[in-house]
């Protein structure tokens, strides 16, 4: 037998906006994580080296940022779309979406400016375009280049090694990191339901054991240099 | 606060990168000595918590969010230099990585983020905690609060001047500016009210939370501990680099504008006096002369000034590389739709 009061049913609608932090940095969390991860494996088999990418990369910015004639705009315009449009095409959407919504952003802020001086709209519409063609370049290379390519091309434009050493360091600390305040972030939201009154303690707590975390990893990583025999050489790492 | 690509003139871009550079060599030093060999993977640790914190989405009244740069903070648990470097490197993997922030602007980026705003926002921590050890429960927080909020609007306030300063010096011939169009007047408002009233807020109570708890949990762990342990030397060694610092930030803009125009960047009506070799140009390109026409970017695919063919070939190569990217992106989407069901 039932009793009566299970048999009634009861509204529960908790405010929505609790957990509304959590559920953001979970996004951003998740699209570095997976940004990270694609970074394997991308490479083409047929491609310059890094070091030339990253070389040619930073003399295209430099060249483009330079650049009043609208010939040579145009031809590193020629020259970008013409490279884009031999990626795949799953490549071609996350290069574009991030494209257009920087130069979209650009164009939203330079608006103004356009309405109040008629005369600047050619100048304001090259630099938008220049933002669109920069940012295109930067993900191109980002997607198609594995990281630790790009560290080991740094290693032979002679930048030191310890640098070297921090940026791995960085990008392994990133992932492990991000997976705690992922699991942080995913266990916090199961337990807070409704309208969280003390979300402020919340971000304390949540990136405060992430900081904690992050000393024990540090401590770990340097017993482990220390048990293979580290001789304060970063070359060989 | 990441400044993109192409809003500040690639000269800006230089000196700040330079401006950066014994900062960098300077914070490398004094974490060498500061820093316990066995502390070295910290500062990767340092990177990747900086990085992480700047994509958490701090919660705000209303549902609403948003992020904190976290640079205080950083100095806080980990030491202002160490801090620099960290936050430095936390912005190179954004540029490079993922694309925000621009790579020319990363010096700039590297000068507001990784050094005013967490050397300001630590001096001020240590200029309120005073010399006493005794204090308050509460003078910490109010300290870390004050200094993370002064720090990050001392940080906006330097885009912005970088910003404004852009149509100052670099125009062209009929007086347009060539990078970001908004000058002091409107860049420093248009920078520093949202700074000043949400997201200086955000980055005071985000560092205060994480503060918070770290000094409840681990004591130990926070930089102050770490830097008194050895010597009683804080604040009055650091006494140059604010000194430095406030040279620098009056500086920068000062040097900025005493450039002039930048070598290749003549407007029509200067390129005339240019000196070469002892003796100025005296004529104007006719290619200068004309200068932008009004029209549409692509007038029938050839442009003013350009030799028709080349500038035809030009188009054709960027027309098809647009129709390749267009098919790729249509047959994505049905392939797409296809798997589906």
């Amino acid at each position: 037998m039932i009793p009566a009061w299970m048999t009634k049913s009861e509204a529960s609608a908790p405010p929505k906006s609790g957990g509304a932090f959590a559920i953001r940095s979970l996004r951003s969390l998740g699209g570095v994580l997976a940004r990270l991860k694609v970074q394997r494996g991308r490479e083409g088999k047929r491609q310059l080296p890094a070091l030339l990418r990253l070389l040619l990369l930073l003399v295209l910015v430099v060249l483009l940022s330079l650049a009043r004639s609208r010939l040579l705009l145009l031809t590193l315009a020629a020259l970008i779309l013409g490279r884009l449009c031999l990626l795949p095409g799953e490549l071609i959407l996350g290069v574009l979406k991030s494209a257009l919504a920087a130069a979209f952003l650009a164009l939203l802020l330079f608006l103004p400016a356009m309405l109040l001086r008629p005369a600047g709209i050619p100048n304001n519409l090259t630099v938008v375009g220049k933002i669109f063609l920069s940012v295109t370049m930067v993900n191109i290379f980002n997607r198609t280049t594995q990281w630790n390519h790009v560290t080991g091309a740094l290693r032979k434009l002679r930048v030191p090694g310890i640098f070297v050493f921090l940026l791995d360091l960085t990008l392994k600390y990133i992932v492990l990191l991000g997976t705690l305040l992922r699991d942080l972030l995913t266990a916090y939201l199961l337990r807070a339901v409704g309208k969280g009154r003390r979300e402020y303690r919340s971000v304390g707590g949540l990136l405060g054991v992430t900081f904690l975390r992050s000393t024990e990893l540090s401590r770990e990583t340097w017993e482990a240099m220390c048990c293979r025999g580290f001789t304060d050489d970063y070359k060989g790492l | 606060m990441h400044i993109p690509e192409n809003y500040l003139s690639p000269v800006s871009c230089g000196v700040m990168g330079a401006a950066m550079v014994p900062v960098w060599v300077h914070a490398v030093r004094r974490v060498n000595k500061e820093v316990p060999k066995e502390k070295i993977p910290l500062l990767g640790a340092a990177a990747a918590f900086s990085f992480l914190g700047m994509m958490f989405n701090v919660p705000l009244p209303g549902g609403t969010t948003g992020h904190a740069v976290g640079g205080t903070l950083i100095a806080l648990l980990f030491g202002p230099n160490a801090a620099c470097l960290a936050v430095s490197v936390a912005l190179l993997l954004q540029a490079v990585i993922f694309g925000d922030g621009g790579i020319l602007a990363f010096g700039a980026n590297c000068f507001n983020m990784a050094f005013v705003l967490p050397f300001v926002g630590y001096g001020i921590y240590r200029l309120l905690m005073g010399k006493s050890g005794r204090t308050s429960k509460a003078r910490p927080y109010i300290a870390a609060a004050l200094g993370s909020y002064v720090g990050l609007n001392a940080a906006a306030l330097c885009a912005a001047v970088e910003f404004g300063i852009q149509p100052m010096l670099f125009k062209d011939a009929a007086g347009n500016a060539m990078y970001c169009p908004y000058d002091l007047s409107v860049a420093i408002p248009a920078m520093m009210v949202p700074h000043l009233l949400v997201a200086g807020v955000i980055e005071a109570a985000f560092t205060v939370a994480v503060y918070a708890l770290v000094r409840k949990t681990a004591p130990d762990l926070t930089y102050e501990r770490i830097a008194e342990a050895p010597g009683k030397d804080g604040l009055k060694r650091r006494i140059p680099i604010f000194a430095l610092i406030a040279a620098l930030i009056a500086a920068v803009p000062l040097g900025l504008l005493a450039t002039g125009t930048a070598w290749g960047e003549w407007g029509a009506d200067e390129i005339a006096d240019v000196v070469v070799n002892g003796k100025a140009l005296g004529y104007t390109p006719a290619g200068l002369e004309k200068g932008w026409s009004m029209n549409v970017l692509m007038p029938d695919y050839a442009l003013e000034g350009m030799n028709e063919v080349v500038a035809y070939i030009l188009s054709a190569v960027i027309g098809v590389a647009l129709l390749i990217i267009l098919f790729k992106l249509l047959s994505l989407a049905l392939k797409g739709r296809r798997s589906d069901p």
